[in-house]
């Protein structure tokens, strides 16, 4: 194969698989009072409610709703988890005081919050907030920490030798050399975050794709079911997108290709 | 030669490491100046403690026992040039941020502090670049780069790690030309450790020979041979040859 031709092959490999996918999805969904939506299905009540409100919300208010809930959560999970990942990383005191608590608390899936958090918070935007944030602050925190950590030590010497003080070594070497490290705790968190807010709509809200999920459970309506979950995927590769350009604006020394 | 002014002098200083299952002695008692503006090499075979020789010098690591002497004061963090062994680039700075760096860190307002940086630029020869970032540059530009950031700091000492160690043989050539030009220009006491016997001939005025691990001062070479110097001139070759017969084997 010449060069031009496996460039061509290279655009069908993707439309071949949605393909296979989405024949195999046609033929599940085959006869009557079959459990899976047609593809046809699905798209119609995407469509449908994207104008016709559940819950007093089309679609796009519920996807909106969930998007806040992750963006406030995630505005707060960045700064604070980068917050605290760089006091661990940089104080052995500040590391010795505060990593045993973070370590008992860590492990705990963010999902086993939820309860105590609708306890604390009611059932306002609050809780839905509390848990996202649980979810994408200690993915931050373990990056951001870790990248301290492994940081080249000939980077912190030549830094020594131009004469960087302390607080120099810390805003002129080490956060930038942590960045790469920071920005892949950050996509971590995005996917914890969105799964978190699925979770808590689906146990308490009135409005977000988690609460549109449970009600077409509810209802038996399967077709809604499945045009969320589609929803949820392709706002997530947006969003994973715009972080990918992120990267390549930020730290163009380790993300774009140029050469 | 006439009598010159010592710049740097080190006094029976040794290291050992103490490491939870075993003591590791590095450097033996070791005893030697620095003349102004000379350049001097320090030979010796693999993992000897060339580098961490040269980390003591430059307060990046403590001696175990003896002492250091400068010419005045210590020179403080940020007054030293160092060229390290394997480059130490900021990957995030592009080559003039990378060259910059010791007049930012000491505060210097940009205007001056870029026109500083594009002079040692050029003096590497690596005008039109200042705008790359290191992973663009082939590895004998990294080495430049690294020169250059070592000489904006305009220290009067200058220490070099096998700075031209990863470069492949054609380049290393050029390179070791290079500093010797960049030398004769900008006169420095240049302390250069390299394991590689021709390079220690082709560039120092005089060449400490290490002995392997635990590493003490072998012998002394004073080499007086004119420069730009041929590898294959007579009495190059004869010093050569009589250095690699003493030469411990790597470890
Ligand atoms: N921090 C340290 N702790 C323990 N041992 C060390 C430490 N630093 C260096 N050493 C040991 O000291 C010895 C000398 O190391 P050094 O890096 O100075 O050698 P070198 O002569 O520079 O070698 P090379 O030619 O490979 O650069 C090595 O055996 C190394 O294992
Ligand atoms: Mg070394």
């Amino acid at each position: 194969m010449n060069s031009a031709d496996t460039k061509k092959w290279y655009y069908m490999l993707p439309i071949i698989s949605i393909a296979i996918l989405l024949g195999g999805w046609m033929l599940v969904a085959q006869g009557e009072g079959s459990m899976i939506p047609t593809p046809y299905a699905t798209l119609m009540r995407f469509l449908d409610i994207c104008v016709h409100p559940i819950s007093k919300a089309v679609l796009p208010v519920h996807m909106w709703m969930s998007l806040k809930r992750v963006l406030i959560a995630f505005v707060f999970a960045i700064v604070l988890g980068i917050g605290l990942g760089v006091g661990l990383g940089w104080s052995t005191s500040f590391h010795a005081f505060a990593d045993p608590v973070f370590e008992i608390l860590r492990p705990i899936p963010p999902i086993a919050w939820i309860p105590l958090v609708i306890l604390w918070c009611g059932i306002g935007e609050l809780p839905k907030v509390v848990i996202v944030f649980i979810g994408s602050f200690v993915p931050i925190v373990l990056n951001t920490y870790s990248g301290i950590k492994e940081i080249d030590s000939l980077l912190i010497n030549a830094g020594l030798v131009l004469g960087a003080n302390r607080r120099q070594l810390l805003t002129e070497i080490t956060l930038p050399a942590t960045t790469p490290a920071i920005l892949a705790g950050i996509r971590t968190a995005l996917s914890s975050g969105w799964m978190c807010v699925v979770a808590a709509e689906m146990i308490a809200a009135k409005q977000g794709v988690g609460f549109l999920i449970v009600r077409g459970q509810e209802s038996g309506d399967t077709a809604l079911i499945v045009a969320c979950m589609l929803v949820i995927g392709v706002v997530s590769l947006l969003l994973s997108t715009i972080l990918s350009k992120l990267e390549g604006v930020l730290c163009p020394w380790q993300f774009s290709k140029t050469k | 030669m006439a009598v010159l002014k010592n710049k740097i002098s080190l006094k029976n200083i040794s290291k050992t490491f103490y490491l939870k299952d075993r003591t590791v002695e590095v450097l033996k008692d070791i005893t030697f100046d620095v003349k102004e503006n000379e350049f001097l090499v320090l030979l010796g075979p693999g993992q000897c403690g060339k580098t961490v020789m040269l980390n003591i010098m430059a307060d990046l690591e403590k001696q175990t026992s003896g002492a250091i002497e400068f010419d005045g004061s210590r020179p403080t963090m940020g007054d030293l040039g160092v060229v390290f062994q394997k480059y130490a680039l900021f990957p995030w700075k592009t080559v003039i941020g990378n060259v910059e760096m010791n007049q930012k860190l000491k505060g210097v307002d940009k205007e001056t502090r870029r026109a500083k940086a594009r002079e040692y630029i050029n003096l590497v020869g690596l005008q039109g670049f200042e705008s790359s970032l290191p992973k663009q540059l082939s590895g004998g530009m990294k080495q430049r780069v690294g020169i250059a950031r070592a000489y904006a700091s305009e220290s009067d000492i200058m220490l070099m790690d096998e700075p031209f160690g990863a470069l492949d043989a054609q380049t290393r050539y050029q390179m070791e030309d290079e500093i010797i030009k960049i030398w004769e220009k900008n006169k420095r006491t240049i302390v250069f450790v390299t394991n590689n016997v021709e390079e220690a001939v082709y560039l120092g005025d005089r060449i400490l020979l290490l002995a392997s691990r635990p590493s003490y001062i072998k012998k002394e070479y004073i080499v007086d041979l004119p420069r730009p110097r041929s590898q294959t001139d007579r009495a190059f070759l004869e010093l050569r040859n009589e250095i690699v017969e003493n030469t411990d084997l790597d470890i």
